[in-house]
């Protein structure tokens, strides 16, 4: 009996049958996607910052590094690029420990939990916007909640109070006061994310390692820094390698809450490029100011992709 | 240098819109055929689109600009689009209009454009055709729109706003001030007197925005300084800023709370309508939004003129500034001109229907005849007639209220002064604006740095933004 002669695949369907072609046409989609609003934009930004256009004037003459050379040698600048730091590290360091119980608590089983996990998604799902405009007003010099809360319960406004005789805190009027309070409400917006994320990850656990690890009388601490938090690093990883991005590169919380301000106090680089590019009209400087989050969130991201493929492999 | 740019960007300079031109061009191709069916085959007539704020006083979009628009354009046979925004969103706005070469053909800014001046067109024509229909335009609108380096007209003033002091007579009253402040220097005696006796601070802010800008630069000039002269050289370094910004300090500690660090644009307005401020600098909308909201309030709120320095030298920011631009790629350019022209005839109503929030550029405009939407005013010839007649007795005044509250603004364009005063409005005057520079030096010796610490890092920051720009040659003077 001769061999079959293996059929050749031809008409306008044939890339179905080369694993080449069509994995290449599977992922053209994201690619050009990536391409068009990701590295277009980011190319645009990097011509920008090495010319001298302004708003006014958004021709790109070649100058050279110099925006970079005034950028660093802005105060402002220095202050906002320190701030960014603070404001990520800080909300991360919150959500992280906060979204880690959240999602241990919503492991359990317990009436009204659907609510409780709604609830818990609200900020992720209304418009940050509107979730930092209700926070402004919680802040509010004059009418704040919470300073009325903390004067009824006597710690402030009155001689000899814990927190001083003024009737109000002015939260984003003093210094340190309004760093906390944007890094707070950032990390009340980013939470939910992390806590979904980790969620996904416990119940990921095989459950029988747990009950195994119980059953060897391992306490919840031993299960907790032994077994669970060893087996989400992965996906905590991300968690981070996300909240990291997502706060490096945000001046909603900032831009509404403060500006800014108390003079720069509270000034982030996104806030500052926005400030400098857009309001400013120096449309350069700003690209410059927004270019220096690139390298750090380019080296953030490799970092937590390399130890979330290692600890896999492990 | 202007002339060395344009070649560029004539020649060989590869421009932002190209750029994105060619990289786009793919995609464009492929998605949306139906972009590149041409403009004209869209719909035969004229257009004009329109992009400005939403007003202060909503009455003014709502029951007039927007009809009267409308009425224009039927008259004018022109379909008009008015798009109204934030003010925030403005110059954003603005920045991304220019950089795709599409958009409005007429985007009203309320402070000085002078940044977009290569973008826009230069409407010198429709400002000298104004000024021979209208007469004299004021001084500080021509600063606000006009580069004497270029000699360019980048924006066209139809108005502004006056920023006079709002304060709370009853208090000042007690405090043995009745008629409110003169001089800075009362803010401390009175004001001071007041927080310490009655419990109510006054309020200027010392923030990142809009209102504690004006307020600083007020106190500057009425001390003898700036921050730049007439020549547009920084002359912020002197003793005169470092008076001015130790007075600052004084008036935080005596008169004011921490408050005032962390103040939005409206904060003051709040303030005094909570009954939480003796004081504070602002247009007559705090007063127009009190009059609403809590009349017996705004039955105790007066309004004095701008505040005299140690000198006696006094001097208000104007509050908002119109300017009206056309970007260069508007392709409705002489209906767009025309636009303006007729909005000066008719600036009787922008003043009334903004509740006396507009005042005009052109004083000596006459005043139409025949039915103006408004009860009409005896022996009112000229812009000026109804402005004096509308200040002695305010026909939004409730009742109750006593008249002749707003008389004290008649003359407010003597002591009112455009943002770069004493010199021109420019793109360096506006980025130190919207960087804070002016209150934030403020601000640091409110919280505790020496005055001429203070004034030497504005300085610094100030220096920078003027050395930047003038290599643009759009900026004049040398130090």
């Amino acid at each position: 009996m001769a061999p079959e002669q293996k059929k050749q695949p031809h008409g306008p369907f044939r890339f179905r049958d080369d694993p080449r072609l069509l994995s290449a046409l599977m992922t053209a989609p994201a690619v050009i996607y990536i391409a068009l609003l990701v590295g277009i934009p980011f190319l645009l930004a990097v011509f920008i910052s090495l010319s001298d256009a302004t708003t006014g004037d958004p021709s790109l003459d070649y100058v050279g590094i110099s925006n970079f050379r005034t950028v660093i040698g802005d105060p402002v600048f220095r202050q906002s690029l320190k701030n960014t730091f603070i404001f990520t590290f800080a909300s991360q360091a919150l959500v992280l420990v906060m979204s880690k119980i959240l999602a241990l608590a919503l492991m359990k089983e317990f009436r009204g939990k659907w609510l409780v996990r709604f609830l818990i998604l609200l900020p992720w799902t209304a418009p940050i916007a509107l979730g930092t405009i209700g926070w402004l007003w919680m802040f509010d010099s004059i009418f704040s909640p919470m300073d009325w809360v903390l004067r009824y319960v006597g710690l402030l406004g009155r001689p000899g109070a814990l927190l001083g005789v003024n009737s109000n805190l002015y939260w984003l009027g003093i210094p340190g006061l309004a760093m906390a309070s944007v890094t707070v409400v950032h990390a009340w917006r980013m939470l939910p994310l992390a806590t979904v994320i980790l969620l996904a990850g416990l119940t990921a656990i095989p459950k029988d390692i747990l009950e195994a690890a119980e059953v060897d009388g391992a306490g919840f601490r031993q299960r907790l820094f032994s077994i669970i938090i060893p087996l989400l690093l992965p996906i905590m990883s991300i968690a981070v390698l996300f909240g990291v991005v997502f706060t490096f590169t945000d001046m909603t919380v900032v831009y509404i809450l403060t500006r800014g301000g108390p003079v720069q106090s509270t000034q982030v680089l996104a806030s500052w490029a926005f400030f400098k590019g857009i309001e400013g009209g120096d449309l350069a400087q700003g690209a410059a100011i927004a270019l220096f989050l690139f390298p750090v969130l380019a080296g953030v991201a490799t970092l937590m992709l390399r130890l979330a493929r290692r600890t896999e492999v492990n | 240098m202007k002339e060395k740019k344009k070649e560029k960007r004539a020649g060989s300079g590869l421009t932002r819109r190209q750029f994105v031109k060619v990289t786009g061009l793919g995609v464009a191709g492929l998605s949306a055929p139906h972009i590149f069916i041409p403009r004209q085959a869209r719909g035969a007539g004229k257009t004009l689109k329109i992009l400005q704020w939403s007003h202060f006083v909503p009455r003014y979009d709502q029951e007039w600009f927007d009809n009267y628009t409308q009425a224009w354009g039927k008259e004018n046979d022109v379909q008009v689009t008015v798009d109204h925004i934030s003010l925030a969103e403005i110059g954003a706005r603005t920045a991304a209009e220019v950089a795709a070469g599409d958009g409005h053909d007429l985007i009203e800014w309320i402070s000085p454009p002078a940044q977009f001046e290569p973008s826009v067109l230069d409407l010198t024509d429709v400002n000298q055709e104004a000024v021979k229909r209208f007469g004299r335009q004021h001084p500080l609108a021509v600063r606000s729109s006009y580069n004497p380096n270029t000699k360019k007209f980048y924006g066209f003033c139809h108005g502004w706003v006056i920023d006079p002091g709002d304060y709370r007579k009853s208090l000042w009253d007690k405090a043995g001030k009745a008629d409110g402040p003169e001089t800075w220097e009362d803010l401390i005696t009175y004001g001071g007197k007041i927080k310490k006796d009655q419990g109510i601070q006054l309020g200027i802010g010392l923030s990142q925005e809009l209102d504690s800008n004006m307020a600083g630069r007020a106190l500057l000039w009425s001390y003898d300084s700036g921050v730049q002269d007439e020549n547009e050289n920084v002359i912020i370094n002197n003793e005169r800023t470092v008076e001015a910004v130790e007075f600052m300090a004084r008036l935080f500690k005596e008169s004011m709370t921490p408050e005032v660090f962390a103040w939005a644009a409206v904060s003051n307005n709040q303030a005094l309508l909570a009954g939480k401020a003796s004081y504070i600098l602002n247009s007559i909308s705090a007063y127009r939004s009190a009059q609403k909201q809590v009349p017996e309030i705004a039955k105790d709120v007066y309004c004095v003129p701008a505040l005299k320095g140690p000198r006696g030298t006094r001097w208000s920011s104007e509050h908002v500034i119109y300017s009206y631009i056309i970007p260069t790629y508007s392709k409705s350019v002489d209906t767009a001109k025309k636009f303006l022209l007729d909005l000066v005839d008719n600036y009787d109503q922008a003043m009334y229907f903004s509740e006396l929030y507009n005042s005009p550029a052109f004083f000596d405009a006459a005043v139409k005849g025949g039915d103006r939407g408004y009860p009409a005013v005896k022996g009112a010839k000229n812009l000026r007639d109804l402005h004096n007649t509308w200040f002695d007795d305010d026909p939004f005044r409730i009742e109750g209220e006593a008249k002749g509250k707003l008389a004290v603004l008649k003359d407010a364009e003597k002591w009112s002064a455009n943002v770069g005063h004493p010199g021109p409005a420019n793109p360096a005057i506006g980025e130190v604006f919207a960087t804070f520079v002016v209150p934030n030096m403020l601000a640091n010796a409110a919280r505790g740095m020496s005055a001429q610490t203070a004034v030497e890092q504005a300085e610094t920051l100030i220096k920078a933004i003027f050395d930047k720009w003038r290599k643009k040659g759009v900026v004049g003077g040398t130090s």
